[in-house]
């Protein structure tokens, strides 16, 4: 699956668990090609070509985040379209509000629609300050956490800087596991809707640990500073691993593999470290 | 790594130990995956026409003489001190793949049920004798720093050609890659068995040496045989082969899931599949080398219940969808993490005076009566009509079964040392 439809189908569950439609009918279409004749319940797109047939009906709601959406017979429901393709030809009827956030749309004027919104964002392009404006807020809140946790936890940072400087390959290796295990069966658990806010607990979870993981790291390049102030250096450190992690993504592939090798580095070290309150040693084996 | 040490201090003795462990295993455990265990399937119930019924007895046949081939052999290696003696092992394996090239020249005209039979029974003897000669090469050639490295690279490599070739798992196919594959085998060892080298009389002391011999658990005090140290790792390898084997053939009998996956037309699908066995054995690798053990079972029981719990999932609601690769990538994850961790444990769990009867039971036992247990059972699931639902909720359950048993029969154990007074971690 596109790793990009995650936040999406995040969203999309958000709006079906809110919307109270039952689990056991909700249809999520990962890939291929698939003419839906008759389906209860919602139904996702995701990296897929869904066509609903002339003469067929679906009661809907439908969420596109991906792939087509063909029309060429009836959607009783509503249908939302967050990105991907919608396409409504001769003859096709939305009974229900098409709503339309994003992606490209090509609705014939022989297709019946009953109510018709858009959310209009006012630029899809955003300026380079717009750009960003994340990732600087991000940075900033990263720094200021590692400069004030260095300065009143500074063993904690020491023992994680250490298992990811002095065993990296064992820190990316439990990270890599880590994530993408835990990553799978959070999403597996958003499908079960009821295990939803767990699965947005561990999501969040996940992301802190990652962003304890680069603090460490700052911590660590902080320490070649020679700055005597353990709370500047961080700072700063934490601030040059932000850094670093948007300017290498410009080399293709190596670029984003260092990248997430560096992420997973850091999970992995936290975790090693039960967030740095034990010090990591691999086991003992003869020399 | 240590291996990084030989190569800095230009040793090539103990780095053609190394050369000479990985090839030999990778290419038997080839043979393994490939010919004995979807081959002789495809032997039985196409080329023969036997009911999966019947193939299941026979598959129950070579898993019981396999295992009783290996433990008489492996006791007898000990007793004879054969397991320390490299030319020996060197005459034995000979012995072994030149009977397995034999077989595998033979098996297309095999025609017969009787034949069959008598196949299998040869091929179970040869196969036998083969586990605790070649798992036991690990004491003469890898030192205890780097099995579960070197684990890890039989383990990917074997499974990374294995996935891309060949594409049919069918018995004329296996039969004309393998004969052309082990004739230089039978060369080699046909040499080495009757001729005496200098770089080989320098491997076979290696095992003497305090960085070789002794496996890593057996330091200080050795693993005795009838322990829980011992047994318990047999019945959790035991239950690891069992889940993979039960659930991995009802799979590959469903074309929706093998099509789109290990027997996908689309190169680039297996070739995800071989990177992924690579990565997965390398990852076990790290893990057995710097945790232990028990984490690394604890990961395959639990990769396999997720696994197993995905597929559920996507028969009750994917119908007929094309399955997602994470199907697969957990499946290729658990078995490279068990498979490096069945190369590396036997060994480890025992002496050079050990290791023949060691590697025979935990291979046999974990390995060879598992794997064909569950396959017959697999093929009789089939046969009852069980659908694939109901056979991958049962599996699925007892990989549950064990994640939960795993924990709390160590921490029991633990208990039980300390009310007895011992203070050992």
């Amino acid at each position: 699956m596109n790793l990009e439809l995650i936040p999406l189908l995040i969203i999309v569950l958000l709006m079906i668990s809110t919307g109270g439609a039952d689990v056991e009918t909700t249809e999520f279409v990962i890939e291929g090609d698939h003419e839906m004749t008759e389906h209860r319940g919602a139904l996702i797109v995701g990296d897929a070509t869904v066509t609903v047939p002339a003469g067929e009906v679906v009661s809907g709601p439908v969420y596109v985040i991906g792939g087509e959406f063909r029309v060429h017979g009836t959607v009783e429901g509503d249908v939302t379209q967050l990105s991907g393709s919608l396409v409504a030809e001769d003859g096709a009827a939305i009974g229900g509000e098409l709503q339309h956030i994003g992606g490209s749309e090509e609705l014939s004027a022989e297709a019946t629609i009953t109510e018709r919104t858009t959310v209009a964002f006012e630029s899809s392009e955003p300026g380079p300050i717009a750009a960003y404006t994340p990732v600087v807020v991000t940075t900033l809140i990263l720094a200021l956490v590692g400069a004030l946790l260095s300065r009143k936890h500074e063993p904690l940072l020491d023992t994680v800087g250490a298992a990811a400087h002095d065993h990296p390959l064992i820190s990316l290796t439990v990270g890599a596991l880590l994530s993408v295990t835990f990553l799978s069966v959070f999403v597996f658990m958003a499908f079960t809707l009821i295990l939803f806010p767990v699965s947005i607990l561990g999501l969040l979870i996940g992301l802190l640990t990652i962003g304890y993981g680069i603090i460490a790291l700052g911590y660590l390049a902080g320490q070649q500073l020679n700055i005597p102030r353990v709370g500047l250096s961080t700072g700063l450190g934490v601030v040059g691993i932000m850094v670093l992690l948007q300017v290498i993504g410009v080399i293709p592939i190596l670029g984003d593999l260092i990248a997430g090798g560096l992420l997973l580095t850091g999970l992995g070290a936290v975790v090693l470290t039960y967030f740095g309150l034990q010090e990591f040693e691999p086991v003992s084996l003869p020399e | 790594m240590k291996l990084l040490e030989f190569v800095r201090e230009r040793q090539w003795i103990p780095i053609t130990g190394y050369l000479i462990y990985v090839s030999a295993l990778t290419a038997g455990y080839y043979y393994n995956l490939t010919f004995v265990q979807l081959g002789l399937t495809d032997l039985g119930t196409q080329e023969i026409g036997m009911s999966p019924g019947d193939v299941s007895i026979v598959m129950a046949i070579l898993a019981l003489f396999t295992l009783v081939a290996a433990v008489s052999s492996g006791v007898l290696m000990d007793r004879r001190g054969w397991s320390t003696d490299l030319y020996m092992k060197f005459r034995l394996l000979f012995l072994v793949v030149f009977v397995q090239l034999l077989l595998t020249i033979a098996a297309p005209y095999v025609s017969t049920i009787e034949q069959f039979v008598l196949w299998v029974i040869v091929c179970s003897m040869a196969l036998g004798v083969g586990i605790p000669v070649s798992f036991s090469f690990m004491l003469d050639f890898v030192p205890v720093r780097d099995r579960g490295y070197v684990a890890a690279i039989v383990a990917g490599l074997s499974f990374f050609v294995a996935a891309l070739y060949p594409i049919e798992w069918q018995i004329d196919e296996f039969s004309l890659v393998m004969s052309v594959m082990m004739g230089p085998a039978v060369l080699v060892l046909a040499v080495l068995s009757v001729k005496r080298f200098r770089f080989v009389d320098s491997l076979a002391s290696q095992h003497e040496r305090d960085a070789f011999g002794t496996g890593r658990f057996c330091r200080p005090i050795p693993v005795p045989t009838l322990s829980f140290a011992f047994l318990g790792p047999v019945v959790l390898m035991f239950g690891v082969f069992f889940i993979d084997s039960l659930g991995f053939l009802r799979i590959i009998e469903t074309p929706l899931y093998i099509y789109t996956s290990w027997q996908s037309p689309d190169l680039s699908v297996r070739l995800f599949i071989a990177v992924l066995h690579v990565i997965g054995a390398l990852a076990a690798g790290v893990i057995y080398t710097n945790f232990d053990r028990n984490w690394l079972f604890f990961w395959v029981f639990g990769l396999f219940a997720f696994t197993h719990l995905l597929y559920v999932f996507h028969i009750q609601f994917g119908a007929g969808d094309t399955p997602p690769l994470v199907l697969p990538m957990f499946y290729v994850l658990a078995v490279s993490f068990y498979t490096t961790l069945n190369f590396a444990l036997w060994p480890d769990l025992s002496t050079p005076e050990t290791i023949g009867t060691h590697t025979a039971l935990g291979v046999g036992i974990a390995g060879w009566l598992a794997t064909f247990l569950s396959t017959s059972l697999a093929l009789y699931s089939e046969g009852v009509g069980l659908s694939l639902l109901s056979h991958l909720t049962y599996v699925n359950a007892l990989a549950l079964l064990f994640v939960v048993t795993l924990p709390v029969v160590l921490y029991v154990h633990r208990m039980v040392e300390l009310a007895r007074g011992g203070m050992t971690p």
